[in-house]
Parts: C-alpha cells; sequence; structure tokens
C-alpha cells in the first residue's frame, strides 16, 4: 500500500475515527508489509518485524510520529529472513520469529547484530512456521502455518523447545476447518484459548474474498483433527478476508482486521473470556 | 438513603430494563436459547445497584451496517462509486458456532460492536488523459479506479462526483499504487501493490464491476509504473524484491518480463515510484531505503512463490533466495539508470543525503521540457522538485508544501505537459490537487478534487494485517 504507518486508535473508536498517534517516518525504519505486531503490557513497549531490512524493531509503548526504535536487531549474525511476523513472551523475555521451516528465539533485549538464543528447526518438528503465540504461563509455544501437500495446522511446543525436536500436539485436518492460517494469532492462557484467523481457503481466486472466512477457537490442550469451539465473524458472516486477531481480555472483546472490508473489527464476546 | 431503600428503588428500574433487553433480543434474534435467558436474568439480577451498568447488549439489526452513507456525498455518488467491499452480499444472519461438548450459550447473530473504517476513497496515485481531458485516481481504501472531469474544483464542504469508477470482485482492484493512461486510447493501467499480483489493464469506457480487459501476472509487489511508447515496453517497480522489471506494453496473462534489474550493485532498496525520460533513455526510481540481499538458489521455493513464476525468464529473486542477515536501512534515494538497465547493474546517479529533504519519496513524475523532476514526499508533506541532473546530496531547485497546499502525505504525482499542470494525490486529506508545473512554496491549489469533506478525518489503513491491544492506553495499534 502507498503509505507504511502504525496508527493508534482508541479503543472505543468507531466508522471514520480519527487515530489518535501515528509512528511513520523515515526514521522509524518502518516498512510496509508490517504483518504482525505485539504490545508488551509488562514493559509498555510494542515490537514489529521489518521484512524488507531483515530487522525485528521495538519501540516504546508511548511512541509517536516519526520516532527511532529504542532498539533493533539486524545483521549476519541474526539468520533472520523474511521476518514476516513474531511472537512475544514478555515474563520471559523472548522474541519468537517464525520463519518457514525454523522458528528463531533472541532475547527480548537484544539489539544489534546478535544470534538468536535458540532455534528450533529440523524434520522432526514439522515446522510450515508462519505465525505463532506463546503462552508463558503453561510454558506453550504454539506455532501455525502449512506446509505443501500437508495443509495448514496448529503445532504446539513447550516454550522452551529448541533442536529437531517433535510437536507436543498438532491441530489440523478436515474438520478443523484450519484452510489456510490467515495472519498473526493469539492465546489467552487463562482459558487455554488459542484464537486463529482462518481465510477458509487457500484457493489463489479466493485471495480477494470469501465468506468462507472466519476467526475460530481453539484449545491448547486439543490434538488432531479438532473442530474449533467457536467461530467468530462467519464463515458466511461479516468477515471478508480476515487478517489478523488480538484480545482484550478486560472488556472480553476479539479484536480482528480484515483486508477486504480495510477495517478494524471488534467483537464483545464474554462467552471465550 | 439505606441499602434497603437503594435496592427498593432499584429492582423496578432492573426488572423493566430486563423485560425491555429480553422483548427486544426475542424479536431480534427470533430464536432464544433458555440457557442464554436464564444466564440474562441472572446477570441482570445479581448485581442491583444506584448506578447504570452493563446487563446485556443489544444486537445491531440486521443489515445496520450495510446502507452506511456517505455524508456530503452527491446524490448519485453511491451509484457512482463502483466497488464497497461493505456491501458485497453481507448475508442477513451472522454465523458463530461452538463444537465443544460443553458449548456455551448459542452466540449467532452476533455483529462487531465497532468497525474503524474509513468511509472515502484514500486517493494513491494519479495520471490525466490528455486527450479526453479527464483526471484518473487509483483508490486505496475503498478499492476503485476513479475517473473525474480534469477540470472539476470541489469546495471544502462537497465531495467531486467521479464520471466512472472501476471496482469489484471482477476487477482484481485492491491495493493499486500506480496508473498510467495511454495518450492514444485512453486504455488505464493500474498496478497492485499487494493481495492480487496482476496488473489490470481498462478500457476508457469500463466503468462498475467489469472485468479487465487485459491481465498481467506480476511479482509481488509492484507499486511504480512507467510506460515507453516508442520502445513499448512497460516497466513496473518491486517492492518486496528491490527490483524492476519491464515488460512488453501489449504484455498478457503469464508473459515474462522482457528485462529485469536486481542485485546489490543497483541501489534499489525498498522501490516506489518511477518516471522515464525518453530523450536521454533514462528511468528514475524512488526508494525508502530498506533491502536484503537475494542469491539464486539460496532456498528453495516456499510461501506464495508459484512454481510456474520461477521457471520464467527475467522473474526477480524472493524472499526465498534471500541471504539471511543482508538487511539493512539506507537512507532515502532517487537512483537514475539506462532505460535498457538490466541485471546487477549500479545506477548512473544517485540522488541521496540530508539536504534533498526526502522522507519516504513515493511517487516521482518528469518533466522533459523544464528537465525537472517531481517528488511525491510522503513524509515530509510535499513535492520536491529536483534538476533531473542532480547528483548527489543536493538541495531541491524548489520545494511546494504547507498549509494552503493542501499536501498531506503526497503518495501520487503526475505532470500534465499539454496544460502545464502538476497534479499530486494526498493519500492523507482525501484529496487530489492541482498547481501551475512552477508553483512552489505554500501555494494554493489551482483546484481540488475530493471524495470528503474537509473535515472527515483520514485514517490512511491500507491492508491492516496485525493488529495489537495497547492495555495502558487502551488503544488499538494498526499497522499497514
Amino acid at each position: 500500500m502507498a503509505h507504511p504507518q502504525i496508527a493508534a486508535f482508541a479503543r472505543l473508536a468507531d466508522g471514520n475515527a480519527k487515530p489518535v498517534r501515528k509512528i511513520e517516518g523515515q526514521k522509524t525504519l518502518l516498512g510496509r508489509t508490517m504483518h504482525s505486531i505485539v504490545y508488551d503490557e509488562i514493559h509498555d513497549e510494542f515490537v514489529v518485524p521489518q521484512q524488507f531490512g531483515q530487522a525485528i524493531l521495538t519501540f516504546r509503548g508511548g511512541a509517536d510520529g516519526e520516532e527511532v526504535p529504542v532498539r533493533v536487531i539486524q545483521g549476519s549474525l541474526t539468520q533472520l529472513r523474511n521476518p514476516d511476523r513474531l511472537g512475544l513472551d514478555p515474563v520471559h523475555n523472548e522474541i519468537f520469529v517464525p520463519q518457514g521451516n525454523s522458528v528463531l528465539v533472541f532475547s527480548r533485549e537484544a539489539k544489534g547484530n546478535v544470534a538468536p538464543i535458540r532455534v528450533i528447526k529440523g524434520p522432526d518438528t514439522q515446522l510450515g512456521a508462519s505465525a505463532l503465540a506463546v503462552d508463558p504461563v503453561h510454558d506453550l509455544l504454539v506455532v501455525g502455518g502449512t506446509v505443501r501437500g500437508v495443509g495448514s495446522r496448529l503445532l504446539i511446543f513447550n516454550r522452551t523447545d529448541q533442536g529437531n525436536v517433535k510437536p507436543k500436539a498438532v491441530i489440523g485436518g478436515p474438520k478443523s476447518g484450519l484452510a489456510h492460517i490467515s495472519g498473526p494469532f493469539a492465546v489467552y492462557p487463562a482459558k487455554n484459548e488459542i484464537i486463529v484467523s482462518v481465510r477458509g481457503s487457500s484457493n489463489e481466486s479466493n485471495e480477494m474474498s470469501s465468506d468462507k472466512c472466519f476467526v475460530g477457537v481453539w484449545s491448547t490442550q486439543d490434538n488432531g483433527d479438532v473442530p474449533p469451539r467457536w467461530t467468530i465473524g462467519g464463515p458466511k458472516g461479516i468477515l471478508r478476508m480476515v487478517r489478523g486477531v488480538d484480545l482484550d481480555p478486560k472488556n472480553k472483546s476479539v479484536i480482528v482486521t480484515d483486508k477486504r472490508l480495510n477495517a478494524v473489527l471488534t467483537f464483545y464476546f464474554p462467552e471465550m473470556f | 438513603m439505606s441499602r434497603s431503600d437503594r435496592l427498593r428503588r432499584t429492582y423496578p428500574v432492573v426488572f423493566l430494563t430486563l423485560v425491555a433487553v429480553i422483548t427486544g433480543w426475542v424479536l431480534v434474534a427470533g430464536n432464544v436459547h433458555l440457557s442464554g435467558l436464564i444466564t440474562a436474568v441472572h446477570s441482570a439480577l445479581h448485581k442491583p445497584s444506584d448506578s447504570a451498568q452493563l446487563i446485556s447488549y443489544d444486537l445491531l439489526p440486521a443489515g445496520a451496517m450495510d446502507d452506511e452513507q456517505c455524508e456530503g456525498a452527491p446524490v448519485n455518488a453511491s451509484s457512482a462509486l463502483a466497488a464497497d467491499p461493505l456491501k458485497e452480499g453481507i448475508p442477513n444472519s451472522l454465523t458463530a458456532r461452538s463444537s465443544a461438548e460443553t458449548a456455551p450459550a448459542d452466540v449467532s447473530g452476533k455483529k462487531p460492536v465497532r468497525m474503524i473504517r474509513d468511509r472515502y476513497a484514500s486517493y494513491s496515485s494519479v495520471a490525466v488523459d490528455p486527450t479526453n481531458n479527464e483526471v484518473v485516481v487509483t483508490d486505496e481504501n475503498l478499492f476503485n479506479v476513479l475517473v473525474y472531469n480534469r477540470l472539476d474544483n470541489t469546495p471544502p464542504t462537497a465531495v467531486t462526483e467521479p464520471k466512472r469508477a472501476i471496482g469489484g470482485l471482477k476487477t482484481k482492484i485492491e491495493f493499486q499504487s500506480g496508473v498510467y493512461v495511454d495518450p492514444k486510447n485512453g486504455d488505464i493501467y493500474a498496478v497492485n501493490n499487494d493481495t492480487v499480483d496482476t496488473l489490470v489493464v481498462f478500457s476508457r469506457e469500463a466503468k462498475g464491476d467489469v472485468r479487465p480487459a487485459r491481465e498481467v501476472h506480476t511479482p509481488h509487489g509492484t507499486f511504480g509504473i512507467a510506460v515507453d511508447e516508442e520502445h513499448q515496453e512497460l516497466l513496473l517497480t518491486v517492492q518486496h524484491d528491490s527490483a524492476v522489471v519491464t515488460f512488453e506494453k501489449t504484455a498478457t496473462s503469464e508473459d515474462a518480463p522482457i528485462r529485469l534489474l536486481q542485485g546489490e550493485h543497483t541501489l534499489l532498496a525498498d522501490p516506489h515510484g518511477m518516471a522515464l525520460d525518453t530523450n536521454d533513455d533514462l528511468i528514475f526510481v524512488t526508494n525508502h531505503g530498506s533491502v536484503h540481499q537475494v542469491r539464486a538458489g539460496a532456498v528453495a521455493a516456499s510461501g506464495r512463490i508459484r512454481e510456474s513464476d520461477l521457471r520464467k525468464s527475467n522473474w526477480p529473486l524472493g524472499f526465498s533466495n534471500a541471504i539471511p542477515g543482508s538487511g539493512k536501512n539506507l537512507p532515502p534515494s532517487i537512483t537514475v539508470y539506462p532505460r535498457t538497465a538490466s541485471g546487477d547493474a549500479a545506477p548512473l546517479r544517485v540522488i541521496q543525503g540530508p539536504k534533498t529533504q526526502m522522507n519516504w519519496p513515493t511517487g516521482i513524475a518528469y518533466d522533459p521540457r523544464s528537465h525537472e523532476l517531481f517528488v511525491a514526499n510522503d513524509m515530509g508533506d510535499s513535492i520536491l522538485v529536483f534538476s533531473a541532473s542532480a547528483s548527489g546530496d543536493v538541495a531541491p531547485i524548489r520545494v511546494l508544501t504547507g498549509p494552503k497546499t493542501l499536501i498531506k502525505n503526497p503518495t501520487g504525482v503526475y505532470v500534465d505537459a499539454n496544460n502545464d499542470e502538476l497534479w499530486v494525490a494526498n493519500f492523507g486529506n482525501h484529496t487530489a490537487t492541482a498547481y501551475k508545473l512552477t508553483a512552489a512554496g505554500d501555494t494554493a491549489p489551482q483546484r481540488v478534487i475530493r471524495s470528503a469533506p474537509r473535515d472527515r478525518p483520514t485514517l490512511s489503513i491500507g491492508n491492516p494485517h496485525p493488529v495489537a491491544y495497547d492495555s495502558k492506553r487502551e488503544q488499538l495499534l494498526v499497522p499497514n
């Protein structure tokens, strides 16, 4: 799209609401294709990947305007190839980066040209990692992605796993409805829930819009071809081409982005909190 | 007042509210489960108090969001705008389901309680059809190509009515960032920067949700377009791969590019706009600055890379061929190449440095008569004008910026040589503005095309992929 930015909207913003602040401009080092953002409420920071520059950028929680990141992970030691999405464990101070057949783990406080502190990689991992989320309470790492010939799946690892390790559980299959995991997803440790946006089809012709897309809720205790406990916004709902999802537990809300609507939707959904 | 008095006064209010809510629920939902009613009753009765409190929520009527109207829009604007994705086949009932044996209350019919969405077109690029005296803009918000009368001039409280609009799922138009109008026949070429890897070409008469007259499959992330009519070639920048690909102008479907410019020596770094100097056979490219290196055979194809593309000649190397850890952020630049540059060719010249004032330089246009380059300087809210012969860290020869100009986050720029005018697509304020080519400083536009009244906020959302909730500030963080 024409203009990279991170826009911040008030929680109750609706319709043509004006952003309360924007982070944008050359000094921010931001690029377009920011396919992930995580807010760290313990340290009041947020983190985004920079795919073109192969970097991880951390900003002050209150960053505004053309503000430089407080930390940048970038360089030859990082192994970063196409950092598209990421996950954060603010409790154990770690940043997780899915990267196809591997997951890189960095110290949250790392900056500059640093190597990952752990890497999950190898044939036993079954990884086709495109997105992930960390449950720091139950020490779980949930990795989503698609492997050609296998399909989209959620792989559940121990948080501290490394090397060529098998997942503890795999959620996927025709009953699961996990056709093409759409974007970054969330976990809600208090209820052992995994909240995933699903495009509903991996068919390229449905890239623009699909009435099959939805946000699904699974459990971190699921294993196998398990359907979601709930679907939100679809199939055949308001969502046209769902992208990312995050949670506002205090207000019992699920926040969802939709590419085709070019919009941010908030669903009040107390049932899952 | 005693606690018992408070309760006596509170219970009737709560009871009446409860009745109203349940009645409304039954009327709206039509199919209410007993367990849901019990839950609602408990919610209402468990917390009597003096103050208002949320005991339930009202479902929006089915289709409540289907009929949003643009305030200030011309009478027939809704029919003139071809595409509004919000109106694409929304069903009357929205679904949610539970598969668990211990499923909670039925949540069918739930709609979002809020939707942040700009209801007005956001112009990202602009071009002029000199033969037909029309201005063509791309809209990255509601996904249209819009055609206006070139001489339209709209006051701040009104909205300009397009003569034609092309948009809808058949058109494959979404995040069109570049546009070109064929001066001979008025064909419109619109470049998709994301989501649909297709250059779409429409005839001048096209309107509504129609299939393109021609499509060309492109690399992912094309942004700028320049067409060389003399040599019948079409050049596109590719953001993701830091490349320039050249196609035959008449290319179609799966035709391969005829040239590729990509590599470390090119200094292409997140390239955006492109301009062509046919007299000197040069191309000019604006670069935001972030880049990584690629190497053939580095990694097997993965992700959205198509095997068939990898077999094409002159197809840029993508992320699957990225060299890990090679990424860097360079200062913004304009790089200059021979028109036929290919491979890992170094630029002839580079305009770069703090004197240039560049801050996310995006669109670029060339005026052959004055030998000047016009740069849409997105974050400077300015148009920077350079000599086309400039090199190194040079100041612009003039700058168009200031509150009177109405320039805000300009991403597209066009030189209308026939009418001695400069057009700017302002992504940041719902306008396209026209100036004299020699305008400088804080000069008001000669004319303004508007998709929204001046007081409407501009969200500038573009493909909001992730979202994060900032619990400290109670804010939603939405990157493009």
